[in-house]
């Protein structure tokens, strides 16, 4: 798990790809609704409703299927949208259909390093019963900073 | 997971006093004098985060003594931390698929 070195108060997970491919390509991989059905979720899970309106305030509605064959229902609202370096989106419903609690932003930055793309997704966690601890959520940080003995008891509970 | 509690676990993480408390109690009890000594702050003041820890489930304390050594409850913590690495798996195979996706359009490109 890796930590944004910036920001060790904030609730944040990175997580950071280099794509052999230009980044106008992973632009569209990541904001063309049929493109990601193909990718979200990963190998095994399918996407039968995927509708993008990528624009700021504009909903990305959809229906994720799992290998056991469960589906869930997703919302999603774009927030930011700067063809082709960054697109920033939360959850509609503040994280609802996810059992709740789970206001999340996700902002992608895409940076072009020849032809390859750099890709950094980063997720600020955010609590919906508190949104003033929300901001301030250190809570990956338990997990690598320095604190290898809880880590270690966590793990072994 | 339970949502409220779930929250309560993020909120009480979100301090890093409080979580080098936790980290100080993962090997043993200790009483708020032996978790106040690396701090530079008063035992008023550690009292104050303990009951923060305490309220959120992730320590309890003993009734019995005096001093009422601090314990670590460490399933809410176990919880928060399979949730945050059951949402880092999910882009992990997500970003796998996004490169074979990447890899399959190149090769259509180059036909």
């Amino acid at each position: 798990m890796k930590i944004d070195d910036s920001s060790t108060t904030e609730p944040v997970l990175v997580m950071q790809r280099i794509f052999d491919a230009p980044r106008e390509d992973v632009w569209d991989a990541l904001t063309d609704p049929r493109q990601v059905a193909r990718w979200y979720g990963g190998l095994g899970f399918e996407n039968p409703v995927c509708e993008m309106d990528v624009r700021p305030g504009g909903t990305w509605r959809h229906v994720m299927r799992t290998p056991d064959g469960s589906e869930h229902a997703l919302q999603f609202v774009f927030v930011e949208v700067v063809k082709p370096e960054r697109l920033v989106w939360r959850n509609a419903d503040r994280g609802a259909t996810l059992g709740g609690a789970h206001d999340n932003l996700m902002t992608v930055t895409l940076e072009a390093a020849g032809r390859k793309t750099r890709w950094k997704l980063v997720v600020r966690f955010a609590s919906m019963a508190d949104r003033e601890a929300a901001l301030r959520i250190g809570f990956t940080a338990v997990l690598t900073e320095g604190t290898e003995k809880l880590n270690m008891l966590v793990r072994t509970v | 997971m339970r949502t409220d509690q779930l929250s309560a676990t993020l909120a009480a993480l979100a301090d890093p006093t409080r979580r080098a408390i936790l980290a100080g109690l993962a090997t043993s009890d200790a009483t708020v004098k032996e978790l106040a000594e690396p701090f530079d702050m008063s035992l008023a003041g550690v009292s104050k985060h303990l009951k923060v820890l305490e309220g959120a489930g992730l320590i309890s304390r003993g009734r019995e003594s005096q001093w009422r050594p601090c314990h670590l409850e460490p399933a809410p913590l176990r919880d928060a931390s399979e949730w945050l690495e059951g949402y880092r798996l999910f882009w992990d195979r997500s970003l796998d698929q996004l490169a074979e996706h990447l890899k399959t359009m190149k090769r259509r490109k180059r036909r």
